[in-house]
């Protein structure tokens, strides 16, 4: 991969940057001096890359084998790998709200924290963020039906409150703690909880083998949960070890052969999906 | 001595339009059919009113004024337009023509009160009536997480548990009155039924009143503090209603779990038209909020929380409310129209609002017009300027001018155009 550079010249921007332009999509097959004079919004203001990174290394002719490393924290940076559909990003700090919204492809690596919506409304890809993450995490736009649709987001820490609202495919894993609302209105797709799951868990969530797996400790459940059985899944075993084996999240070996108890739900809205809930001891 | 009959009331959403309103020398001096709140607000219109155009403190001419204002906005790279919900609709365009031309974010004060009740909204849709259907069909009310008693005192006689309809003649004989709150209210001495919730409750009882509805056991021996029993009969008797209505407020709108108690109560509403007639009305608390919401809507295309940095609008409560972009800091001026943010929103954000150039559009003082750079004196709409609001049930009702206002004080959307006009150069 060919890699391309951005170093922060400012910190701690109260008024964020919107810079959709960090993108292996919009940076290939230009000049550097062409990424340098991309357009970025800071509030009213229409300016230009350069004037808030310096930017250094190689672009590549096509998104495939575009890297784009931003050197430092840019939690003041909004819309990272935005629509993205290949290639790869890594931010070495924080980043701001919208990280990889409505990607499709590609990769990117937060090696801090992320605001609210990262990975809202995306369909492919894989997000990796190594501290926690903010508020709608793999969310619907608000007035949009669908949320997340494809792809792969891991949070190595907590994530916030509506994490996975109205997701539809993909799978979403929480190595911390999950907030309240995880996984509302979902119709579709897989939320891994490894840490403390907070209550409203799966809120009015429709079926269509909408998933939601509690490794650890479940604060409450709905009482529009129903229980319905304990037992062992034999696909919970292929699950768990491609977490470890893909995703490096060795812990999640220790859960292969647990028992599981598991609720189905939401019947406020006469709903058929499953929360299933690791056994202790 | 001229009495104005069929006076609108532009103290709460109830907007009630048959108050009589005596003024003598350019003074009101009398109100009938007013509820207390009313009266009073009425009577001391005159009192602790901005006189004169204020620039940092010392008064200026509203030239001054204006041409100030206008350097403040265009100067902003975020800069904020925020208040509206008691002023009329005409002003409320023109904060947003404003908004748009300085590439700013307008957003009103529904995005602390009833944003949450928008948002559900948009994601289920609504079933809903004018307050005169309840009043003349409802034998079913449900005051959830709101207080009539003490908010829209008139609300409960002329429009819904008291009041006497077409169908309803025995007015409060005639309806099941139903209260539903964390603590116990004077609602409880009107109410056939009072359900006491555990706080931050209200999504669990309703999700559990949906399920019921919809055909379903309930496994548990009570939800949120309220016994299977209870659930099961009210959930009977809203099957079992020819027309019921669910006011709701505060309690539920800003307890835990915000939008989402909301989407649970539309649910439940929508669940109950599969068996009867229902429908869901927010108590809105400012008298033109809900205008607010409605004049954003049809111009911008959402309903508060918008933000024009790019030029055209874009919509995401959480990220350009007010607070949020004051708590993080973001806004770099303010103008403020007939609103007290700084005594009603958290401390971070008010806190701001006084860091930043704030311009301050209102008749009377405030904490918010202390901390103003600018401060322009207007005429109090409904009193002293013509104009429309909308109740709480989305009717437009037009307000009357009933007096002068003081020497050279004009209302927001005058002052509006001119700030526009000098912004444009
Ligand atoms: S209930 Fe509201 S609108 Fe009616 S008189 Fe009282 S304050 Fe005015």
């Amino acid at each position: 991969m060919m890699e391309l550079r951005l170093k922060p010249k400012v910190s701690g921007l109260s008024i964020p940057l919107e810079a959709e332009v960090i993108s292996p999509d919009v940076v290939a097959g230009k000049t550097l001096r062409e990424v340098e004079e991309l357009r970025v919004y800071h509030g009213n203001r229409v300016e230009t890359l350069s004037e808030y990174f310096e930017v250094e290394g190689e672009v590549a002719p096509n998104p495939e084998e575009q890297l784009i490393i931003v050197e430092g924290d840019v939690s003041w940076v909004k819309y990272i790998g935005a629509e993205m559909t290949a290639g790869k990003v890594i931010v070495k700090g924080d980043a701001g709200m919208h990280l990889g919204s409505r990607m499709t492809g590609g990769e990117i690596i937060v090696e801090g924290s992320v605001g609210d919506w990262a990975g809202a409304e995306m369909a492919g890809g894989l997000i990796r963020i190594r501290g926690d993450a903010g508020d709608l995490l793999g969310a619907a736009y608000r007035g949009s039906p669908e949320g997340m649709r494809g792809g792969c987001i891991f949070v190595e820490g907590s994530a916030g409150y509506e994490t996975g609202t109205g997701m539809r495919r993909g799978l979403i894993v929480i190595g911390g703690d999950a907030a309240p609302f995880t996984g509302a209105h979902m119709n579709g797709g897989v939320i891994f909880i490894l840490g403390r799951a907070a209550k409203r868990l799966g809120a009015q969530m429709k079926g269509n083998g909408s998933l939601i797996i509690c490794l650890g400790e479940v604060e409450e459940l709905l009482p529009t949960f129903v229980y319905d059985t304990t037992y062992t899944p034999t696909f919970m075993r292929i699950y768990l070890k491609t977490l470890s084996e893909k995703l490096g999240i060795k812990r999640a070996e220790e859960y292969i052969g647990r028992a599981f108890r598991r609720y189905r739900g939401d019947r406020a809205v006469g709903g058929d999906g499953e929360i299933l809930v690791v056994e202790r001891g | 001595m001229p009495v104005y009959r069929s006076v609108v009331c532009p103290f709460c959403g109830c907007l009630c339009d048959d108050l009589e309103v005596t003024v003598e020398d350019n003074r009101i001096v009398k109100v009938r059919n007013g509820c207390a709140i009313s009266t009073s607000k009425f009577l001391h219109h005159h009192e602790n009113r901005v006189e004169k155009p204020l620039i940092d403190g010392e008064s200026a001419t509203l030239e001054e004024a204006v041409k100030e204002a206008a350097e403040i906005l265009k100067s902003a790279r975020r800069p904020l337009i925020y208040g509206l919900s008691s002023t009329e609709c005409g002003a409320i365009a023109k904060a947003i023509e404003l908004a748009e031309l300085i590439g700013g974010v307008i957003d009103n004060t529904a995005s602390v009160c009833h944003g949450p009740t928008i948002l559900a909204l948009q994601t289920l849709g609504e079933s809903k009536c004018t307050l005169g259907t309840v009043r003349n069909r409802a034998d079913l009310i449900i005051y959830w997480g709101c207080n009539p008693l003490e908010a829209h005192l008139r609300h409960l006689t002329r429009y819904s548990a008291m009041a006497r309809g077409l169908y309803t003649s025995g007015g409060r004989k005639d309806r099941y009155v139903v209260a539903v709150d964390v603590r116990e209210t004077r609602m409880k001495r009107v109410a056939d039924l009072f359900v006491k919730v555990k706080p931050g409750g209200d999504y669990e009882l309703l999700s559990a009143l949906r399920a019921v509805v919809r055909g379903y056991g309930l496994d548990v021996d009570e939800v949120s503090g309220v016994p299977r029993d209870v659930i099961l009969e009210l959930a009977e008797r809203m099957k079992k209603s020819r027309f019921g209505a669910i006011f709701f407020g505060l309690g539920l709108t800003q307890s835990e779990g915000r939008h989402m108690n909301i989407e649970a109560a539309i649910g439940l509403v929508a669940d109950l038209n599969h068996h009867t007639k229902f429908v869901l009305i927010p108590m809105r608390g400012h008298y033109n909020v809900a205008g607010a919401n409605t004049v954003t809507t049809w111009q911008t295309g959402y309903p508060y929380a918008v933000d024009f940095s790019r030029g055209y609008p874009r919509y995401n409560p959480g990220e350009y409310t007010a607070v949020d972009l004051l708590s993080r800091g973001e806004a770099d001026a303010a103008l403020i129209i007939a609103s007290d943010p700084v005594a009603h929103l958290p401390y971070k954000a008010a806190r701001r609002l006084a860091e930043i150039p704030t311009i301050v559009l209102d008749p009377k003082r405030s904490m918010t017009s202390m901390i103003g750079r600018v401060v322009i004196p207007t005429a109090a709409a409904g009193i002293e300027a013509e104009g429309t609001a909308y109740r709480m049930d989305g009717i437009p009702i037009r307000l009357k001018k009933l007096m002068e206002p003081p020497e050279g004080v004009l209302p927001d959307a005058e002052i509006l155009s001119l700030i526009i006009e000098e912004v444009m150069g």
